[in-house]
């Protein structure tokens, strides 16, 4: 898995280089719809899906109560990182970006956790705490760990959202709100796995123990995954 | 079948105030459906739809309770005070059938007390309240905000089931004093929050570098 990780880093580093040359900050994307609503969504960004099974309506619930807290979690851990790395010349812009991106997933996250009905998860304290916690540890274990931590959660989060977009498409509905949210999950999916590319372009395999850091980090994303499905 | 029995459940429900939470409710439901059966079901068939015994009872109550939620929309105000009050004002035709209603609904078979089927139906009415008011908080506050809702519900439908006249006025006091203590919360938060950042201030001037 870590082989194909860096092989698919090594792919994004190529055609995400051309995509940055070309990127602006008011492209149009389908988080738009939340961020900057022009009234012509209509019942995309308001209604629910009614007309699934109780079981599709667990497991849509527990991932956008997943994706939320990975959402919180992310953002504290930037924050923690730039605590630390927020004066380092090269360092501190780019988790600052970073950050900045994932604040509007957060923003998104927050309208479709509303438009769902879908309750929170009860560890948000907690994943404000340990992301924090995560990003202030690893900033302090230089850049290349801080980068390294980075690698290892947007991973993670990038799979999680694989996964996601898998079971959104086994459901079946007319509801016109499941096609934006896999439109959204798609473009979040994308922003993860280019933070994951920024990270490896900026040395996070130089890390001091970087596959048992790697690891470590990865491990617990798993586990909070499982707890914030259930509580 | 399962559309069936769904349809005689939403027809037993006017049937409640006349005969109560009652398996007959549910076997005379019969007698409403768009092509009214001739009699009302017997009760073998109420216990094949609905369950032996209790079991129907309860079946009618929670339907009973999640109807009581959608009647919530049609509060005239989308504000807290008003939903409430929609869902007590919705109690009041069966006041005096609801304590033994609750009490059946905290029996169940095993005949050991079960508060769950309570604390769903305060969380319940909760959430459906800050739906329908468009609450907006997200985290920790979401949970506070309907943990002290639920009570403050909970509170007010036990005091509407000894003394009806004077619910509302109990209701608008708890959710004044909620809003007193948030207020005083925040004040004190903020208060705390000048606190810290002068110590901060001090220190850093001290020369410690922070």
């Amino acid at each position: 898995m870590q082989r194909l990780v860096s092989q698919k880093s090594v792919a994004w580093a190529a055609c995400s280089v051309a995509k940055r040359s070309y990127a602006s900050a008011s492209r149009v994307t389908p988080s738009t719809a939340y961020t900057h609503p022009t009234g012509s969504e209509g019942a995309s960004t308001s209604s629910t899906p009614q007309d699934i099974t109780p079981e599709q309506r667990n497991a849509l619930d527990a991932a956008l109560r997943i994706d939320q807290a990975g959402e919180v979690a992310a953002n504290y851990i930037y924050m923690g990182q730039l605590a630390v790395l927020g004066r380092d010349r090269v360092a501190g812009p780019l988790i600052q970006d970073m950050w900045d991106q994932e604040k509007k997933h957060l923003a998104v996250m927050n309208k479709l956790q509303h438009q769902h009905g879908v309750r929170p998860t009860m560890l948000w304290e907690v994943a404000k705490v340990a992301g924090f916690g995560l990003g202030a540890v690893t900033a302090l274990m230089g850049k290349e760990a801080a980068m390294a931590c980075t690698e290892a959660v947007e991973t993670i989060i990038g799979e999680h959202y694989d996964d996601q977009l898998k079971e959104l498409d086994a459901i079946n509905t007319a509801d016109p709100s499941v096609p934006l949210l896999k439109e959204v999950v798609k473009e979040f999916r994308d922003d993860e796995l280019e933070h994951l590319d920024t990270a490896v372009l900026h040395h996070s395999q130089r890390a001091p123990a970087h596959a048992f850091l790697s690891t470590v980090v990865g491990a617990g994303c798993k586990v909070a995954i499982e707890l914030c499905r259930r509580i | 079948m399962t559309a069936l029995r769904n349809e005689l459940l939403k027809l037993a429900l006017p049937l409640v105030r006349t005969h109560g939470f009652t398996r007959e409710a549910l076997s005379r439901s019969a007698l409403a459906l768009p092509t009214p059966h001739p009699e009302p079901l017997r009760d073998t068939a109420v216990s094949a739809l609905f369950g032996d015994g209790d079991d129907a009872r309860r079946t009618l109550i929670s339907a009973w309770l999640d109807e009581g939620r959608t009647h919530m929309r049609e509060a005239s105000d989308t504000s807290i005070k008003d939903a409430l009050r929609t869902r007590l004002r919705y109690n009041e035709p069966v006041l005096n059938l609801l304590p033994e209603a609750f009490a059946t609904l905290a029996t169940p078979p095993g005949h050991i007390l079960d508060p769950r089927p309570a604390l769903k139906h305060a969380a319940a009415v909760a959430d459906e309240a800050c739906v329908l008011a468009g609450d907006t908080s997200v985290g920790t506050l979401w949970h506070a905000r309907r943990a002290s809702l639920a009570a403050i519900y909970t509170a007010a439908e036990l005091h509407q089931l000894q003394s009806p006249h004077t619910a509302d006025g109990f209701l608008d006091g708890l959710l004044d004093s909620e809003s007193r203590v948030k207020n005083t919360l925040d004040d004190a938060t903020q208060y705390a929050g000048y606190i810290i950042s002068s110590w901060v201030g001090i220190i850093k001037s001290r020369g410690i570098l922070l």
